[in-house]
């Protein structure tokens, strides 16, 4: 028997697809977010109302275009959090006023393009107006609250998300400050708690060569999905140059970044901002859509929610955003009946994540505070520790504790093991 | 500029935390491409002079010029634009970043590129991405055969000695005048320790000037030019390795009186 000696180290052509299974979250990130993918996902995601209209009106219990209606929520929320994912994924900062930005953002279109004023802005001009507002209302925030880290700045901003819920409902009557009225006695911004009905629509073709008529939903979930496939292509570009290495870096080691010449300050202040815009221009395009701006743009359950689609996907990752946006606005639709068990089927899914993925399906990042959001345990400990150690005998660790809290600088690895 | 030019020149530096004063007015000068190491027992304060040097800590008195110009009072990043790059004691590698991401940082203070040009391929942005590329094979080269084949694996998947020689090439891609190493062998076996002291006299070779902190003493005897011995915040000892090593203040400070006078 002549058996063939069988060689001792072989190398074994695995297939592709094991191996991409096998490349875990930062690789299917990686091949998720290339061109061979994104362009065919939204060619598709694209042409899917053209292939609804032929289902859309035999599901008559909720009208027709039910289905598209469902898809544009799908794209806006996607955008959502795509955006969150800069200020939150990419440079780790806990902004859980983020929801107040959307609507800043609708509002100041609503003002621009509605009766409530009496302006009818043209596109680009409301398009200048909204960028500017959010721009400014960012900076307002970001400035002073971005010199905290982890858990005050997200405080702050939570803060900051609830005042402008109540400014809203309350700018219905001219402000009064210290018995000083501004404006005139009939003034009325927002409309309160009715909000800004009768929003311009953007001034877009009804019907277009080759396609036809378009139908109001279907054209807004084409701006959706545009401004959607616009924010990935920024997103990815900016992941791949200095600005968003600068970012990540701050996220994984605000010392060492500052140590390699970031200015780290400068550098969250531009993601908060960044993203503020993003959310200002979704909440534009969501007023023009429903015709409408109203309180509940700034309710902080849509935050969460948006916060949800974002972890449930993985921080910083951009697949996992569009994941987590279809997981928690299309079954929602579809299972109404089971509407009852909604919030509890999202708590399972949630705890089950935080128990099995805590980084997320797609994510490389556990959202585990030591590792993400500024290390605020770390500088307590830190601190404790200095009250506690004796003058004379001082180690290295402890110098090491010292300089951290001075510093107010991120993890210590020390800690760590 | 000629040797002997003083890059580095720090005066009556001081630093008190509260009651203790882990510096206590400090005077160094580091010479053009000199090698110059600051040792010392454990909670001499050698760690608080280089975040003193590099802007994580302000000092409470003191200056620190580099070549003539006053660092004290400039933020961190400010201070790298200068021409410092320094590593970390416990390795501050960007741990989600690959190998690559981590050394194009070190290009960041000598890059522009902003956001709005990475988006529209504004030919600058494009010139700025490829000369920071460019740099990661210049940084990379005295590390070619351990880093070049995981440059594009995340940093937090290499081994402690990767880790290191990483930190130290992002360090080289800052394209720094002086370099600090806050104990680069630290953790390391001998090997690679001596693969190290190969590695520090090959960067200076290449025109750098480097301070050190280190522990193990052969390692700095072999490398250094200079030797600085601190203790309790204050310089007790410097000058030449040999010279250093049998000062009776610096084997007092590291072992105690008894070992001193017997």
């Amino acid at each position: 028997m002549s058996a063939q000696p069988t060689p001792k180290y072989s190398i074994e052509t695995t297939h592709p697809l094991k191996r991409l299974w096998e490349s875990g979250p930062g690789g299917w990130n990686h091949a998720l977010t290339r061109p061979a993918v994104l362009i065919p996902f939204f060619v598709v995601a694209a042409l899917v109302p053209l292939a609804l209209q032929y289902v859309e009106d035999n599901s008559s219990w909720t009208g027709a275009q039910f289905w598209t209606l469902i898809l544009a929520n799908c794209a806006m929320y996607a955008c959502l959090a795509v955006a969150l994912n800069l200020v939150v994924g990419y440079a780790g900062l806990l902004n859980l006023g983020f929801i107040a930005f959307f609507g800043i953002g609708s509002y100041a279109y609503a003002l621009v393009a509605s009766d409530q004023l009496h302006q009818h802005y043209p596109v680009w001009a409301a398009l200048l107006v909204v960028v500017a507002v959010t721009l400014a209302f960012a900076l307002l925030v970001g400035v002073p609250a971005l010199r905290l880290r982890g858990d005050y700045l997200a405080i702050v901003t939570l803060g900051f998300g609830l005042i402008m819920r109540d400014l809203i409902l309350d700018l219905d009557r001219p402000p009064v400050l210290a018995g000083h009225q501004f404006g005139p006695d009939g003034l009325n911004l927002t409309g309160g708690t009715n909000g800004v009905h009768q929003v311009d629509p953007f001034n877009l073709p009804t019907s277009l060569p080759l396609i036809g008529p378009v139908p109001h939903f279907r054209m807004y979930y084409w701006i959706f999905i545009g401004f959607l496939a616009l924010s990935i292509f920024c997103m990815l570009r900016w992941r791949n140059s200095r600005t968003g290495r600068a970012w990540v870096a701050i996220r994984d080691d605000e010392l060492a970044a500052r140590a390699m010449g970031v200015n780290t300050f400068k550098y969250r202040l531009l993601a908060f901002s960044m993203s503020a815009v993003m959310a200002g221009i979704v909440g534009m395009i969501d007023a023009a859509f429903i015709f409408n701006a109203f309180p509940g743009n700034f309710d902080v359950q849509q935050t969460v929610q948006i916060f949800i689609m974002v972890i449930l996907g993985g921080l910083g990752s951009l697949p996992g955003a569009i994941l987590g946006a279809i997981a928690f606005t299309v079954p929602p639709f579809l299972l109404q009946q089971f509407v009852f068990y909604k919030y509890l089927v999202i708590s399972i899914v949630l705890i089950a994540v935080m128990v099995f993925r805590p980084e997320g399906l797609l994510g490389t990042v556990s959202i585990r505070p030591r590792q993400t959001m500024g290390g605020t345990l770390e500088l307590l400990i830190a601190e404790t520790a200095i009250e506690a150690s004796e003058l004379p005998a001082v180690t290295d660790a402890e110098v090491a504790d010292l300089e951290a809290s001075a510093g107010a600088i991120v993890e210590d690895p020390e800690w760590k093991q | 500029m000629s040797p002997g030019v003083a890059v580095l020149e720090i005066q009556g530096l001081t630093r008190r935390f509260g009651g203790l004063t882990a510096v206590d007015g400090l005077d160094v000068t580091v010479n053009e491409g000199e090698i110059v190491s600051l040792v010392g027992p454990n909670g001499a304060g050698k760690t608080t002079v280089f975040n003193l040097i590099s802007g994580v800590l302000r000092p409470t008195a003191g200056s620190v010029r580099l070549l003539g110009r006053e660092l004290v009072g400039q933020p961190a990043h400010r201070i790298t634009h200068h021409g410092i790059a320094r590593t970390f004691q416990n390795i501050r590698v960007f741990p989600q970043l690959t190998v690559r991401e981590n050394i194009l940082l070190g290009t960041h203070h000598w890059t522009r590129s902003g956001v709005l040009g990475s988006v529209t391929f504004w030919p600058g942005t494009v010139r700025a991405e490829r000369a920071a590329q460019a740099e990661v094979q210049t940084a990379i080269e005295l590390f070619r055969e351990r880093l070049e084949a995981r440059l594009e694996d995340p940093a937090f998947t290499l081994s402690y000695a990767n880790r290191r020689r990483t930190e130290i090439a992002r360090a080289l891609a800052a394209r720094p005048k002086l370099l600090l190493l806050d104990e680069p062998a630290a953790g390391m076996n001998p090997y690679e320790r001596i693969e190290m002291a190969g590695l520090i006299r090959s960067m200076r070779d290449r025109g750098l000037t480097i301070f050190l902190i280190e522990h193990h003493m052969p390692l700095v005897m072999e490398i250094s030019d200079r030797v600085i011995v601190m203790d309790h915040g204050v310089k007790i000892a410097q000058g030449l390795p040999k010279e250093v090593h049998s000062n009776p203040r610096v084997v007092e400070a590291y072992l105690g009186r008894r070992a001193a006078t017997a």
